[in-house]
């Protein structure tokens, strides 16, 4: 069963790009199409559940669960929009690119599929996690450029706070993965879904410490309370997006929304075994996405150095034993 | 006539005769400089691979030959150093002292090719020596109060640097009969057995790499040259010191007597490595000068460097390689852009300006790609050099290094955002309204080499290929490449192509339509032109955010800001003087005094013999 997996998993020996016939290519784009169709629409309807549920936690009515959809078409159907410059005029454009590329990479289903009935690859095979944390990045440095542009004061101070939080939460996740790695002795995500497939037990339980490591991460990573030092509603005026309007908010959305469905799915790809079935996918990804919704609607937003000592306590520590636990 | 002695000829007949050419007009001195470099170029790149020079100097054996490690090293000093010159030329326009300033220039780029033509210690220490008198030259051209300080922490460092070369080169010569670099090394002199002697080498050589704690005199002296110059001296400079590194370091690995004491050294430096990398880093990212900012970032560099080059695997040696000439790149276009900004604007600290990239577009394009390149995103060059040394660090059992290494990558983003915000992006200020792009001799050197950082970021292999055949050299043999796809020992693998051709699509397709997209619609507004959040500003109110750009990351690591290693420099001196303080008691001029020393000496020498 492994050996099928592997199988398709390192087939980049045998297909290149150059003798791959045209029906290939085409399978390969549509495949792409809708995996990235699908990001977005999931991204957007986690987001939109995620304001109901907040909504009625704190005793409110709250808007319906497609309401950021509704949001995307008034943005792009607004008349007039504004930007400051090519590196702003730009500056959604490198989020998205980061977003999509990143997808590419990030295998959804188990055999590196990109959907079920596509009978073509992702490009997974071709990226490993480094690759995968640095793309990440990307794009937020992109959308900064852009941000600072503007010449809005909130936008450069939702970014200097965006890039500090960054050198909080990085490590700790950045431990976690090198555990894995050690542990494992591979540094692909196609490999850890193997691995997993093969021993039956998922990281989670095979190195708790790194999971643990990795959760608290992704509380800084999601940027829910108390990490919501970027946007900082009211605040900040919304931090590095307040100058954006229109079509840019807009195409900064779906980049946002493929993002969240891009982290989530790593972290069920590494750490829970990957899925085998859109729902399975659907069910882990949710499930995690509960973790740092839920830790916001009890914690008030913390100040940025706050946030990033936060970080360098018991996250790094259990990064730390995490690694330990590979080692011995 | 050979073509190393040519090429030695043409730089240090070109020095003494660019001092002269100032006498016609000062502009000829900086043309002179500009042809003489180029020509040695071109000389170097035409002609095939030259013989050996022998020739024998005060009962040593001197031996020049260009070998394949010192070819990626001679490649990054020519190029580099004609595209240098040729930005010099307007930006040193109008300054006084052109010919002094060129005459070192060309001295020190002499001197760079001497040292990575020696086959052999006494030349590499004499080429060493005219590279570090050259450039302290230049370091004080400035000739202020400040400057001649700066200037004298650089001699000092130096001087020990090269008391510890010379040190070695004395053991060495004593212990296995030779200075030749390579039968020195088949002698086993830098190995384990005799490890003092990589341990004087590698102070030597740490000293120009600026590797943590013998970095003190870096970010002064980077910043207070002319930026022409500066741009060599970390571009190409510095890596004067990763040569000799990765020398010592891959005779320490091949010894065939491999003992505990090399790997305690080989931890060491590697931690050194990483310690210089995050501590500079951090100190990089609070600075309010750019030319301090950029002069910290690079010794931050120079520590990846080092890790890379110690590891001893052969990815790790690669990565190491990889990004000394990626680095080279880096810092050259960096210090030209600042460079720039500075005889634009007329000052580099980013308190004052703001809002250049309306003004200086392509100055901005190669910072841009510069920035992103030292940043490690991809499919910019400087990722295929992290990515290596993660992978590196990670197959290797340095598990915690790793992290102290991403700790200091992330940081990075941290500086190079502050860096481009702060020259080019916020509001625009008043300062700033009439400046223009920097002449066309000045923006072409950035512009090529930003743009050869895109393509090799594709295309990694142009770089791999002469590095691979330099590492054969120094021993690492059958170094896996390839053109665009990277892989660690486990087989994980990255393909760049697939990376930045879906970089690429997805780009275009989205810059095609968030610009199509109601374009009659969309108008490009004034940075003033922005939302206050119902504040109404006045008129000339500029609410630009610079000052204490990074404070709450500053508050949360105020225990990093602390030490200060120039302090612990400080308290050395202190030290070292009590010594000598105690030391001059013995010498009491009284006559007497020296009696009892003789007539004890003598007694004491009478009791060792005659047991």
């Amino acid at each position: 069963m492994c050996s099928l997996f592997l199988k398709t998993s390192h087939q980049k020996n045998t297909s290149t790009p150059n003798n791959k016939n045209m029906n290939d290519i085409i399978m390969t784009v549509t495949a792409a199409l809708v995996t990235t169709v699908m990001a977005f629409a999931v991204g957007m309807l986690y987001g939109g559940i995620v304001r109901k549920l907040t909504a009625r936690v704190q005793n409110r009515f709250g808007p319906p669960v497609y309401q950021n959809f509704i949001d995307l078409m008034k943005l792009q159907f607004k008349k007039t929009n504004i930007h400051h410059g090519l590196m702003s005029h730009l500056g959604p454009v490198w989020i998205i690119t980061a977003a999509v590329t990143t997808l590419m990479f990030i295998p959804i289903l188990h055999g590196g599929m990109l959907l079920p009935g596509f009978s073509v690859q992702n490009l997974t095979f071709q990226g490993d996690l480094i690759f995968i944390i640095y793309m990440m990045t990307f794009g937020s440095l992109g959308m900064a450029l852009g941000a600072g542009e503007t010449g809005n004061p909130n936008s450069a101070i939702g970014v200097t706070r965006g890039l500090s939080l960054m050198t909080g939460f990085e490590i700790p996740f950045v431990l976690a993965l090198v555990a894995l790695m050690i542990q494992y002795k591979t540094t692909s995500i196609i490999g850890f879904m193997d691995i997993q497939e093969q021993t039956g037990t998922w990281m989670m339980f095979a190195n708790p410490f790194s999971f643990i490591a990795a959760l608290m991460a992704s509380l800084g990573m999601f940027r829910y309370s108390p990490f919501d030092i970027v946007g900082a509603p009211a605040e900040l005026a919304s931090g590095p997006a307040s100058e954006f309007g229109g079509k840019y908010l807009g195409l900064m959305m779906s980049g946002g929304s493929i993002f969240a469905f891009i982290k989530l799915t790593l972290y069920v790809d590494v750490f829970m075994g990957g899925a085998h079935s859109i729902p399975e996918l659907l069910i882990k990804t949710f499930a995690l996405y509960m973790v740092p919704v839920f830790y916001g609607w009890v914690s008030p937003r913390y100040r940025t150095e706050q946030a990033i000592r936060w970080f360098y306590k018991w996250p790094l520590i259990f990064g730390v034993m995490a690694i330990l636990w590979a080692i011995f | 006539m050979n073509v190393i002695v040519l090429i030695l000829i043409i730089l240090f007949g070109g020095s003494a005769l660019s001092f002269f050419a100032k006498k016609i007009t000062p502009q000829a001195s900086s043309v002179l400089n500009f042809v003489a470099i180029l020509s040695a170029t071109v000389l170097f790149y035409t002609s095939g691979k030259p013989d050996a020079v022998n020739f024998s100097l005060g009962g040593f054996n001197l031996e020049w030959q260009l070998n394949d490690f010192g070819y990626i090293f001679a490649s990054i000093v020519l190029v580099l150093a004609t595209l240098i010159s040729l930005y010099s030329i307007d930006y040193m326009k109008g300054m006084p002292h052109l010919g002094y300033f060129n005459s070192n220039f060309m001295l020190a780029v002499a001197s760079m090719m001497g040292i990575v033509m020696s086959n052999d210690f006494i030349s590499l220490f004499i080429f060493w020596e005219i590279m570090t008198w050259s450039s302290y030259l230049l370091v004080i051209y400035k000739g202020r109060h400040e400057t001649s300080k700066i200037g004298i922490k650089y001699m000092i460092f130096s001087a020990i640097g090269a008391y510890a070369m010379l040190t070695a080169i004395v053991l060495i010569n004593s212990r296995v009969g030779t200075t030749n670099i390579s039968d020195a090394i088949e002698l086993g002199a830098l190995g384990s057995k005799n490890i003092l002697i990589p341990i004087l080498l590698l102070i030597g050589f740490s000293v120009k790499a600026a590797t943590m704690p013998l970095h003190v005199w870096a970010p002064g002296a980077y910043s207070e040259s002319p930026m022409s110059f500066t741009a060599l001296f970390s571009g190409a400079l510095s890596k004067m010191g990763v040569f000799g590194i990765a020398i010592v370091f891959s005779a320490l690995m091949m010894d065939i007597q491999f003992a505990i004491s090399a790997i305690i050294l080989q931890q060491v430096i590697m931690w050194l490595g990483g310690i210089t990398a995050v501590v500079a880093t951090f100190y990089a990212l609070i600075q309010d000068d750019a030319k301090k900012l950029l002069a910290y970032s690079s010794i931050a560099q120079l520590g990846y460097i080092t890790i890379g080059l110690a590891s001893g695997t052969k990815l790790g040696v690669m990565a190491g390689l990889f990004m000394a000439v990626m680095h080279a790149g880096i810092k050259a276009v960096l210090f030209m852009a600042v460079g720039a900004v500075e005889r634009q604007v007329g000052t580099t600290d980013m308190t004052k300006i703001s809002g250049l990239i309306k003004k200086m577009p392509y100055t901005f394009y190669a910072t841009l790609v510069a920035i992103i390149a030292l940043a490690g995103v991809p499919p910019v060059g400087g990722f295929v050099g992290k990515w290596m040394l993660y992978e590196t660090l990670i197959t290797s059992n340095s598990y915690f290094l790793v992290i102290v290494i991403f700790l200091s990558s992330t940081a990075a983003f941290l500086y190079s955002y502050r860096i481009l915000f702060g020259l080019f992006l916020g509001q625009e200020e008043e300062n700033v309204k009439d400046v223009t792009e920097a002449p066309i001799t000045m923006v072409a050197p950035m512009v090529i080499i930003s743009t050869s950082l895109i393509v090799v970021g594709s295309f990694p292999g142009l770089i791999f290929e002469p590095l691979a055949k330099g590492m054969a050299y120094l021993g690492y043999t059958d170094v896996n490449w390839n053109m665009s796809m990277l892989q660690n020992v486990w087989g994980d693998q990255v393909d760049l192509i697939g990376v930045s051709t879906t970089i690429a699509t997805v780009f275009i397709l989205a810059v095609i339509f968030i610009t199509l997209k109601g374009y009659k619609g969309t108008r490009q507004v004034s940075t003033q032109d922005i939302s206050t959040s119902g504040e109404i500003p006045w008129d000339h109110e500029n609410m630009n955010y610079q000052q204490d750009f990074f404070k709450p990351f500053e508050r949360a690591f105020s225990g990093m800001y602390k030490g200060n290693m120039e302090k612990f420099w400080v308290e050395i001196g202190g030290a070292i003087s009590s010594i000598a303080n105690f030391v001059r008691k013995i010498y009491t001029g009284n006559g007497q005094t020296y009696a009892i020393y003789v007539v004890s000496f003598l007694a004491l020498l009478l009791l060792i013999l005659n047991k």
